[in-house]
């Protein structure tokens, strides 16, 4: 029975997962979970993940969440990972380990909340919140910087000197994707300063090509449809419907 | 030489790894790190973590932080370590990992965030913030009640279904030993409603002894201090000197 991959694309962790099946040649079946329309909380995808939330999977009767966990585990259980996604050696894996333990706090909190309350709220029926935004930009501006001063540093292109990705580069660069969906203005202002992470990012896109940008194409639609929505001075609840948004990130 | 253990046993996942090595017989050098005289920020613990914040663990010249990843290193790292701290089977360990995962951004974020801003907040220079303590309640009883109806199924004493604790168990509660610091009729609030969990931490607490009380005594010394500041009715900064706290936790 193939690898069952519970994944909606518009989410950052879910981009993680499937880009890292297909440049391992994991075979699976790709089981959409559409946010827009909660199929997270339907009773069978429940079966699959009590806490209803997106990307999970099931491998036989092996079911796991946790983006992270899923990531390690597939690295693991599957022949043909190369080793540098997450090394067998112990010191290089607890190193990817608390890059991977340090995201959810900083870098995941920050952008995630900030493109939340600036961009996605009205998808979700939530007023956007400009002080929790303003909050978050400082988080997300203050992670952009640790991961330049501390987890880039060494001599490879990658994090923690590595000269090939591993599972943590993969986690965090599909996070920082999600900043595509902002504002030109937010965006450069945010990300624009940081040079090694926009290095960084490319050189992780070249690294998992093609299947990288042939995964985010649902991400580059949906910003397509921001930026027309913004080129008209729009913001109603029309436009979030028409722009067929997940109501639940 | 001897590994050392960087550490301020006001610090949830710090008194989490006290513990594990205590309870594993890993020989080990406390350095204590104090939070109330600002030594996290100090040039030569920046060395060590440069992050700047506590637990960080120095293995000869590995040096590493995050308390996940350190729990998991030692684990894996030490001979005498009884599988069932992070077993070897790869799908046991798996859903370890997923509540390790799932506590960040929920149980951790949670309690912290209601403990900074009903208790602590004033320690570090900032103010309370009735507005984020009142969502961190939110998170913090759902958190709990997940932890109830999801990571407590199952026919053992412990998470995950678990005969004895791992990790997890060992993270997770020491998390919600911060909850001692509160004032009784928001901790009872809070907690009271969750019988599985209460059991459960006694059941860990009992796994443990008498490391977990005895890594505690510091916890519990601050929640008398506590206690006699609300009696007395105060709450002001000369108070909050004697008390001696943490001034970043």
């Amino acid at each position: 029975m193939k690898l069952k991959v519970y994944v909606d694309r518009m989410s950052q962790p879910s981009r993680a997962i499937l880009i890292f099946c297909k440049v391992n040649g994991i075979e699976f079946e790709e089981v959409q979970i559409n946010l827009a329309k909660s199929q997270q909380k339907s009773p069978d995808f429940k079966k699959i993940n009590p806490m209803g939330q997106v990307p999970a999977i099931a491998d036989g009767r092996f079911n796991l969440f946790e983006s992270h966990a899923i990531l390690v585990y597939l690295a693991c259980a599957f022949p043909g990972v190369a080793d540098h996604w997450y090394p067998a050696d112990l010191f290089r894996r607890a190193k990817i380990n608390s890059v991977l333990d340090w995201h959810h706090s900083n870098l995941r909190r920050g952008a995630m909340t900030y493109v939340l309350n600036t961009v996605l709220a009205p998808v979700f029926g939530l007023p956007l919140n400009p002080q929790a935004a303003a909050e978050a930009e400082k988080l997300l501006s203050s992670s952009l910087s640790k991961i330049e001063s501390i987890w880039l540093k060494g001599n490879g292109k990658f994090l923690l000197g590595g000269f090939q990705p591993s599972i943590a580069d993969l986690s965090l660069v599909c996070e920082i994707m999600q900043l595509e969906l902002l504002d030109g203005n937010d965006r450069s202002r945010i990300l624009g300063p940081h040079k090694k992470v926009l290095e960084w990012i490319e050189n992780t896109k070249n690294a998992t090509r093609p299947h990288f940008e042939e995964v985010h194409q649902v991400l580059y639609r949906a910003k397509t449809r921001f930026q027309e929505q913004r080129s008209m001075g729009g913001n109603t609840t029309n436009s979030s419907k028409r722009l067929g948004l997940p109501s639940k990130m």
